[in-house]
């Protein structure tokens, strides 16, 4: 069975493939292996980097937000994240230049981070705070503290929301990286800008392909990741 | 809050508690959202039909295309003004860039927009020839003659010639005795690590820019020195001196605005690009009377002008319409 949809998936994706091929398209790609992969490596540093800051500062801000004391706070921290995403991505690697007159990576890190900022946030946040009470009654009736329940009870259980919440928050990191060449950050953008400005669709096709392969392929890592270590599945919020 | 049971698609039964109230978009909003959605619907579907239906109407409309740098921005403008002033129908697309403008127009979809000779004659005719390219009236007649089995035409040029310029601040053309771009080249060559340069990606992928430079000044630009990014913050980022030299345009209002040096091209490598509006035949054919009409634009546009209304409209932050139209009255155009 398995087998059967896989063969409809392949068998599906060798038309477009094919014609994609025959139409020289695929050209830049093979032909330049060196440069698109020299970018490629740029284009992953940037996400790595800013994908983990996002991720270390929005697990961070998420959990802090979501105990008693500073619960008050949530509202607005959510909304000054989702700066991040409501500012286009353009507009905000341009005004981090303004900002610290910079050009190249640091801008584009900051910029990027903040992007992929909210969606780790509110997923830790909403994650911990839809949990069921009862189960945290009976952690606190069999004596458990607020840090152990924490990390041995809240996470654990809200784990497969968070997960989603950083999938959601590196394909998007990704995708706006393409944009950080704008600012001299180079990566695969480079490769899109320059087959756009002269209209030469080989060298799009080989800025545009590596990008969705690595935004698929962080997806699925990160899926089975989840399958690891949150197999509950995610439950729905709200 | 009470625990709502749930099912995950597992089978797992558990239970989770809903969003509490204060994160949830407000319940108001939402209705309110879906009662607007009920009126907005239909109201689109009158506004898409309507546009349809007039859209419809394609004869008499003119759509002018241009490029989208503030000169592109303002020269299309003044174009549109002058049309719509004498009453033709105008559809804008100005926010192309080079190659997509002219392909437009090619396929029909555009029917005019200000090109320079130079562009025309070295990205679309992949032409090379240098004794052509530095002599504005050869590049003019070569690309009219080019564009003529393509259906296009070539309108007066203006006398303006903005081409890329290699820009430094002052005070470091100063500090390392550079004034032309021979004097960089040179430079290049003793300190190969020591000159970074900024570049759009346009300019680095085109024959007519980058790609060409070393060989008509016979040097090697280290490419790992070169930075590539927005063309708009070359200006700023060498003024902040991330970068020592800047690729830029000779009309920009930001080389006199920031104090920068434009380096003397004294190997005429940089090609000679007027503008001129390229129209298309079939268009100048149902109104022959716009050449009349718009060549008193081009004539009058020389570079104190341009370089001045670049000016005000990036520097003094004023609009391009108005830049456009005030100077369009007081040429007596409009």
């Amino acid at each position: 069975m398995m087998l059967r949809r896989r063969a409809w998936t392949i068998g599906l994706a060798v038309l477009p493939a094919a014609l994609v091929w025959r139409a020289g398209w695929l050209d830049f790609l093979f032909g330049h292996p060196g440069e698109v992969l020299r970018l490629f490596g740029q284009h992953l540093v940037l996400v790595a980097s800013s994908g983990a800051m996002a991720i270390a500062l929005g697990l961070g801000l998420g959990i802090a937000v979501s105990r008693p004391r500073l619960r008050p706070l949530a509202a607005p921290v959510l909304a000054l994240a989702g700066l991040g995403q409501t500012v286009p991505s353009l507009a905000l690697l341009a005004l981090l230049f303004a900002l610290i007159g910079r050009i190249g990576f640091l801008p584009a890190f900051l910029a990027l981070t903040l992007t992929a900022l909210l969606p780790v946030v509110r997923n830790t946040c909403l994650g911990l705070l839809t949990l069921d009470p009862a189960m945290l009654d009976a952690g606190r009736g069999m004596g458990m503290r607020g840090r152990q329940i924490l990390w041995r009870l809240e996470l654990p259980n809200a784990l497969g929301v968070i997960f989603a919440g950083i999938r959601t928050a590196l394909v998007v990191d990704v995708s706006a990286a393409a944009l950080a060449f704008l600012i001299g950050a180079g990566g695969l953008g480079d490769l899109i800008f320059t087959g756009i400005d002269t209209q030469n669709t080989p060298i799009l096709v080989a800025g545009v392909l590596p990008t969705t392969a690595l935004a698929l392929a962080l997806d699925a890592a990160l899926a089975r990741m989840q399958r690891r270590l949150a197999p509950g599945g995610s439950p729905r919020i709200g | 809050m009470n625990a709502v049971p749930v099912k995950s698609g597992a089978g797992v039964t558990g239970t989770v508690t809903p969003v509490p109230a204060d994160l949830l978009p407000h319940r108001l909003v939402l209705a309110l959202m879906k009662r607007a959605l009920l009126i907005l619907i239909p109201i689109a579907l009158a506004v898409l039909a309507g546009i349809y239906l007039l859209a419809g109407r394609g004869g008499d409309r003119i759509v002018v295309g241009g490029k989208k740098f503030t000169e592109g921005y303002i020269m299309s403008a003044m174009v549109t003004a002058v049309l719509r002033d004498h009453g033709y129908e105008v559809e804008e697309k100005i926010d192309m860039g080079s190659g997509v403008v002219r392909e437009a127009q090619v396929n029909g979809q555009i029917d005019l927009y200000w090109e320079y000779t130079g562009t025309a004659y070295v990205m679309h005719h992949n032409m090379s020839d240098p004794a052509v390219i530095a002599d504005p009236q050869r590049v003019y007649d070569a690309v009219q003659r080019m564009d003529g089995p393509l259906g296009l035409v070539w309108l007066e040029p203006a006398p303006f010639n903005n081409t890329y310029t290699l820009l430094m601040t002052r005070e470091k053309a100063e500090a390392w005795s550079i004034r032309s771009v021979s004097d960089l080249a040179a430079r290049v060559k003793a300190h190969p690590d020591g000159v970074t340069l900024a570049s759009n990606a346009e300019w680095f992928a085109r024959p007519d820019g980058f790609q060409g430079l070393g060989a008509a000044y016979g040097f090697q630009f280290p490419l790992d020195k070169v930075v590539k990014m927005d063309s708009g913050l070359i200006y700023r980022a060498l003024r902040e001196g991330e970068v020592d030299v800047g690729m830029g345009y000779s009309t920009d209002a930001r080389i006199v605005a920031l104090d920068l040096l434009g380096l003397r091209d004294d190997k005429a490598f940089f090609p000679t690009y007027n503008p001129a509006l390229v129209m298309r035949r079939v268009v100048l054919e149902r109104h022959p009377e716009l050449p009349g009409l718009l060549n008193p634009i081009a004539r009058r546009l020389d570079m104190d002008t341009i370089t001045r209304l670049n000016y005000q409209v990036d520097i003094e932050k004023r609009s391009r319409d108005e830049v456009a139209r005030t100077w369009l009255s007081e040429q007596g155009l409009l």
